[in-house]
């Protein structure tokens, strides 16, 4: 199909053109490249001109703004199996697996992550997390994805909604995705707090519902089929609008209707734009980078992820399970439909440290790492006392989180736990603590206060809770 | 998250770090625990962005709060509270301006802080005089002078209760904190009389010096504690528990009162902005004797933008809406209802002429009108008939029943339309799918022909309309060969005694007690015990098996020809709780501990009551989800004593109704269809707009994944083609959520895995809308040759008939002269532009507006 060099403004709306590969200058002086970014206005709330001023004005520079990938650890890994060693505790407490050294002088971790072992300077362990709340995996994702608990009736927004809410979308990528889905079943029935919540679901992440480390993985349905030209699908999206005319209040009275709405948009913006299917293209890695991600869910998500921030996403959240039950995950209970304690070097460990190493690796080689925060960590850690099943139970009152670039200082440790890894010795923090780190990292005031549909207000992060200073740069 | 109430000077910081690991109080706010002292733990929403102007209105009542007052012995005081009613409705806490007086100073006084202090045995009354109106309560005092021990179960635990010593966080923790644990919320008594003393060389509790006992100086922080202060020197908790070690700590025994319910006043009540109402809270004891309990509760206000409360049970309002706010004490809840209705003009009229068809309406609009929220209109009868057949057999009325219902006339004719539909084999279908995602039928569990067999026993009994408690009770007993009787297969299912438990509450009873696996439920009151006794009523249940059929990954194998039978004896313990328990259905009455026989049949009598105060309320919930598209109880598994309905009166004369009527499923569905709340249209006003709970409208709803497919399917005339299925088969007649369906994952259709009604998602997504503009599920039903587009051109309709016919088939209803008009005209134009190579332009033009309506709000919603 010949690309038509004419005013893009069709009957006052910008025509879609999914089918444009040469460079083409349109009447008006545009460049296609402009007219790409004018498709996914959208995200941005701006009308073309506006945009073209802000785009001068150097506001939407990608570079001064700090992205971040979320590994959510789903299952709550072991302290003591994993960055808090305890070699000197009795066999009882200490596991099955040894320490090893790292690339940094005094910090070890376990046996179970070699390769992870040789990046210990560009991660920082922050050993003395803890929380209060009951030991579930529930609240722990709450509070690790948003700084808090939902009480009272409120479901505050995770991380990655509130910098899409803070800063839009980069260009015409969706500002924050997750990989590869929600997290599902874990034993209650709390949301977990990987939505935007009281913010309103239009600022929820863009779910890829599929599995990237399937041999045909894409995104499902990015384009038209070929029987419906660009000129139908225009006319068909305006004819919707047309027929909803009938039934407005819809949108003023229900949020999933509104968000019907707000979901067509994106889906025709992320149709448009050739920078988000080639973002979601894992066929332009070669078979050598896929594989030293893993060739599984998590290491392909995570190797997904390091691209959508090369093109300019802004928040990526990875899953990497989405069930405990009847499942190989971090939740070494011990027994069906649980985990074993085996299952750290023989599956979860060898896929996490794959995958993470690979990250921290690209990240630092293209440059972005500085730029890009790398938050790991699981809902709890896990009791130091093994089990009678052989296993380790949910044991909140402390447990490692992983955190490396967007301004945090590697090859550090802080904090430090008793030496049975049961409770914070020193720098004990709570997950509010670690939200204002990541806030601060991503730029966005702690104070800030956010409205609830009902008018009230809450603030971004807890008074009281300062970001972990050291942590930082 | 509630901080350290507490600023600590800065070298008792050092010191805490130092030698306790420098823990900093912090409690989540579930096991939230309050003192005095309380600092907010974030700034309360202000008033209302625009103040309202109350016209004046006159004082028409007061009433002292609680009416009748008895003090037992010396030691207990009663909190008073002078609740005025006004000429418009609203209450206020009047005790600040009363003046409230005893009749007899010599049997008791009210003191400064509106407190009556007992003085001697006698009878008399309290008053209470606010302007010219007047109150009076009764009053006894009884033992005076006797000076009974306090009391280890009900003086000192709630103490320690409130304090938040047997918190989660704290030494309730599965494993104490610092060596000391307590049974959380003090459960057990007994276990935490032997922890305090006999525990730690005794040093917790000092008989001789009770000022040096442990319990005292740590929470006093006279020496360091990792939990902080928890309250002062000499002060009541300090009191109570000094005092009781004083006396010599006597234990609690069998014989002790126990609470048997608590009573919060008022129970509602009506506000202004800004308003403060105290709150009184009374125990009723097993002996007779009631305490004021205010001071030990805890409170919780199930909506913080509404209300808040502190830990003293004082309320604070601040918008407009209802806060139920949630009582604790010694494991009984209760709630106090607090509203500020809002402040629109509505006309006298808006509520007694509003329609009441049966008891459903009577309780709404009862609400509706403590809470000033006006009832929408009733709804047109195209947006009914369209909505009652989504509803009640999830498909779409034909555009012959559309035309037939809009003409007519007889006044009955939708009570008519509703007895129609029930007896529809659409009907059927739908209820019987329903009830499998109840029941978790589906081949990843079980092999085709169990699955067929569980599938067909659930439709039968739809069919029949078999009562609920039949039903259930046939699951729980059932026994057999699995191809012959379908209830079986449940068993298959569940073979683990704790999987079993769990969803048997789930399914049946709407509670989660997972929780209790490990240690008591942090948010209800089933303990570990509960839950392992549970247990061990399925622990005989076993299955006679042959040859595996197949194996799903992380299931296990499937079997075919399977019979399930109960073992004569059995009992269950696992590596976690090893000590066999009396098979005892959570709370109720346990079987001797070795009870020969089917357990189940006890566990199925006991489930399957009418009695049972969450069997049929959790059946009656769900219903009322269904079709009003939220439960009076969300969510629908979670009917715990502390999740309170959105109307009080409703969910309990819904069960009165089921009970009645024997657990007649229909019947109810009957009676939620033929009320005006559930005929109401869905456009709100603009004084209900914000209600999306209380019933003023009806609430839209996107379509679940498997009624939109067919409604796709229905519209087009093109029937979905499932893997292993004939033809024509519907997806709301498909016996397994595991057939192969992206459009259907996709629009949130539920694994059959948990028995969770989340697991169904009606959300929209990127997803699904890439998927219905670019996929090929619904594209390839729009192009199909000899689809109904493809139809209407053969039989020579013009775009005029084609749109009128597709609103009907689409909308249940005729387009208006605008739509009519506008939709032709495009028509018409697209029609000339030719818009491809090969080409049938008219043909195209349908199509794509055969997509805008059925991708549209108003067909993907129900409304």
């Amino acid at each position: 199909m010949l690309p038509r060099a004419s005013c893009p403004f069709v009957g006052g709306r910008l025509m879609l053109r999914l089918d444009a590969n040469r460079s083409v200058t349109f009447c008006d002086g545009l460049t296609r490249r402009d007219f790409l970014h004018a498709g996914s206005l959208g995200f941005l709330g701006l009308t073309l001109p506006e945009f073209l001023a802000v785009k001068a004005s150097g506001a939407v520079d990608p570079k001064k703004d700090v992205n971040c990938i979320q590994l959510m650890l789903v299952g709550g890994p072991s302290q003591l199996d994993t960055w808090d060693m305890k070699p000197d505790a009795p066999a009882s407490i200490r596991g099955p697996y040894k320490p090893i050294k790292t690339n940094v002088p005094g910090i070890e971790i376990s046996e179970i992550f070699p390769r992870m072992a040789k990046h210990a300077d560009k991660f920082a362990l922050l050993r003395s997390v803890y929380h209060t709340a009951a030991a579930v995996h529930d609240t722990g994702c709450q509070m690790m994805q948003t700084g808090r608990l939902f009480q009272g009736g409120l479901e505050s927004p995770n991380y990655g909604s509130v910098l899409r809410f803070e800063k839009g979308a980069r260009g015409d990528m969706p500002p924050n995705v997750l990989i590869p889905y929600m997290i599902g079943q874990l034993g209650g029935n709390l949301p977990h707090g990987d939505t935007a919540g009281f913010l309103g679901k239009a600022y929820d992440p863009f779910v890829l519902n599929a599995d990237p480390s399937e041999t045909n993985f894409k995104v499902p349905d990015m384009l038209p089929p070929d029987y419906i030209s660009a000129v139908r699908v225009d006319r068909r999206r305006d004819w919707r609008q047309m027929i909803d005319q009938s039934v407005k209040y819809f949108e003023e009275s229900n949020q999933d209707a509104k968000l019907m709405d707000s979901t067509f948009d994106q889906a025709y913006t992320l149709m448009t734009s050739a920078k988000a299917r080639e973002a979601f293209d894992l066929t332009q890695e070669n078979e050598e980078m896929r594989k030293r991600y893993g060739l599984n869910r998590f290491g392909q998500g995570c190797l997904l992820a390091r691209r959508l921030v090369e093109r300019g996403v802004r928040f990526v959240t990875i899953n990497m399970f989405e069930t405990v039950f009847n499942d190989i995950t971090w939740d070494i209970h011990g027994s069906a439909p649980f985990s074993p304690i085996s299952c750290y070097s023989e599956l979860v460990g060898p896929m996490f440290d794959n995958a993470y190493s690979s990250l921290l690796e690209d990240l630092s080689r293209i440059g972005l790492l500085d730029n890009t925060l790398v938050l790991a960590t699981g809902e709890f850690g896990r009791t130091p006392r093994v089990n009678p099943a052989g296993g380790r139970d949910h044991w909140p009152q402390c447990w490692t989180v992983v955190m490396a670039g967007g301004g945090v200082k590697g090859g550090q440790v802080v904090g430090s736990s008793d030496s049975i890894g049961g409770a914070p010795k020193d720098r004990p923090v709570m997950p509010s603590h670690v939200a204002a780190t990541v806030y601060k990292c991503l730029g966005i005031p702690i104070d800030k206060e956010l409205k609830t549909p009902q008018g009230r207000v809450v603030r971004l992060v807890d008074h009281g809770f300062d970001p972990i200073d050291e942590l930082l740069v | 998250m509630k901080r350290c109430k507490y600023f600590l000077p800065a070298a008792l910081i050092a010191l805490l770090a130092a030698s306790y690991a420098g823990q900093a109080f912090q409690e989540s706010g579930n096991d939230a625990t309050y003192h005095q002292k309380v600092k907010p733990k974030a700034p309360p929403p202000g008033p209302p962005a625009e103040p309202v102007n109350y016209p004046k209105s006159a004082l028409a009542r007061i009433d002292i709060l609680p009416a009748s007052i008895a003090l037992v012995g010396p030691r207990y005081s009663q909190r008073l509270v002078v609740e005025g009613t006004f000429a418009d409705g609203h209450q206020e806490d009047l005790t600040a301006q009363a003046q409230i007086t005893s009749s007899d100073g010599n049997i008791a006084a009210v003191d400064k802080d509106d407190f009556v202090q007992p003085r001697a045995d006698g009878h008399t009354t309290i008053a209470a005089t606010v302007e010219d109106q007047r109150a009076s309560a009764s009053l006894d005092v009884k033992d005076y002078s006797k000076i009974k021990p306090l009391s280890f179960r009900n003086d000192v635990l709630p103490v320690m209760t409130k304090m938040g010593c047997n918190s989660g966080p704290c030494h309730g923790a599965a494993a104490g904190k610092n060596g000391f644990k307590l049974t959380l919320r003090g459960y057990d008594p007994e276990t935490d009389y032997f922890t305090l003393t006999h525990q730690a060389l005794a040093r917790r509790t000092e008989r001789m010096e009770p000022a040096k006992s442990l319990i005292l100086l740590k929470p006093t922080l006279t020496i360091p504690h990792g939990g902080g202060r928890r309250f002062l020197l000499n002060s009541p908790e300090y009191k109570v528990i000094s005092g009781w070690i004083a006396q010599g700590m006597p234990a609690p025994e069998e014989t002790d009162a126990q609470v048997t319910a608590i009573q919060a006043l008022p129970h509602e009540a009506s506000l202004r902005p800004g308003a403060k109402q105290q709150l009184v809270v009374t125990a009723l004891f097993s002996d007779g004797r009631r305490e004021d309990v205010t001071r030990w509760a805890k409170y919780d206000s199930g909506d913080e933008g509404v209300a808040t409360v502190d830990n003293q049970g004082d309320v604070t309002m601040h918008n407009f809406g209802e806060a139920p706010v949630t009582v604790w004490y010694q494991s009984h809840v209760a709630f106090s209802r607090l509203r500020i209705p809002f402040p629109y003009q509505l006309e006298e009229t808006v509520f007694k002429n509003a329609p009441r068809h049966n008891y459903i309406d009577t309780a709404i609009l009862k609400h509706l009108e403590a809470l000033h929220i006006p009832p929408s209109p009733t709804s047109s009868d195209s947006e009914f008939i369209r909505r009652a057949y989504l509803d009640a057999a999830g498909i779409l009325p034909k555009p012959t029943e559309v035309e037939a219902f809009l003409k007519d006339t007889s006044p009955d004719k939708r009570n008519r339309l509703i007895d129609q539909l029930m007896k529809r084999p659409e009907f059927v279908d739908y209820w019987a799918y329903k009830w499998s995602d109840l029941l978790l039928v589906s081949s990843n569990r079980l092999s085709d022909e169990e699955m067929w067999s569980y599938y067909n026993w659930i439709r039968d009994s739809v069919a029949q309309n078999k009562p609920w408690d039949e039903f259930v009770r046939e699951i729980v007993t059932a026994t057999g060969n699995t191809v012959e009787n379908g209830a079986a297969n449940y068993w298959v299912i569940h073979r683990d005694p704790l999987d079993t438990s769990e969803n048997m509450a789930q399914a049946f009873l709407g509670i989660t007690i997972t929780c209790a696996h490990c240690h008591n439920h942090p948010l209800a009151k089933w303990t570990q015990k509960d839950y392992y006794g549970m247990a061990n009523l399925f622990a005989r249940v076993r299955l006679k098996t042959f040859s595996p059929s197949g194996a799903r990954a992380g299931i296990g194998p499937l079997f075919n020809n399977v019979t399930v039978y109960s073992a004569p004896t059995g009992e269950f313990t696992d590596d976690r709780y090893m000590t066999v328990l009396p098979p005892k259905p959570l709370d109720a009455k346990a079987l001797p501990e070795t009870t020969p026989g089917d357990t189940r049949i006890y566990f199925a009598k006991w489930l399957a009551a009418a009695d049972n105060p969450f069997f049929a309320r959790s059946l009656v919930n769900r219903l009322w989800r269904n079709f009003m598209g939220r439960g009076l109880i969300e969510p629908v598994d979670d009917l715990r004593a502390t999740n309170p309905a959105t109307n009080d009166e409703l969910p309990d004369e819904l069960v009165r109704d089921f009970t009645s009527h024997h657990f007649d499923i229909n019947h109810m569905i009957r009676t939620i269809m033929q009320s005006a709340t559930y005929q109401a249209s869905s456009e709100p006003l603009k004084e209900n707009a914000p209600d999306d709970k209380y019933g003023s409208h009806y609430l839209i709803k996107r379509l679940p994944a498997e009624v939109l497919l067919d409604a796709y399917s229905q519209v087009t005339h093109e029937p979905e083609k499932f893997d292993g299925y004939p033809a024509g088969t519907r997806a709301l007649q498909l016996p397994d959520t595991a057939v192969k369906s992206y459009f259907l994952n996709a629009f949130g259709r539920p694994a059959r895995q948990q028995t969770r009604e989340s697991e169904r998602t009606s959300v929209p997504t990127i997803t699904q809308a890439l998927h219905i503009i670019n996929g090929d599920t619904l594209n390839n039903k729009v192009r199909a040759p000899d689809n109904s587009i493809d139809a209407m051109i053969k039989r020579g309709l013009s775009d005029e008939q084609i749109v009128n016919d597709l609103y009907l088939a689409s909308f249940s209803r005729y387009p208006n002269e605008t739509e009519r008009a506008a939709l032709v005209k495009i028509l018409h134009t697209a029609e000339q532009q030719k818009t491809s190579g090969v080409d049938d332009m008219r043909r195209n033009a349908l199509n794509d507006m055969l997509w805008a309506m059925l991708t549209s709000e108003a067909f993907m919603f129900n409304h």
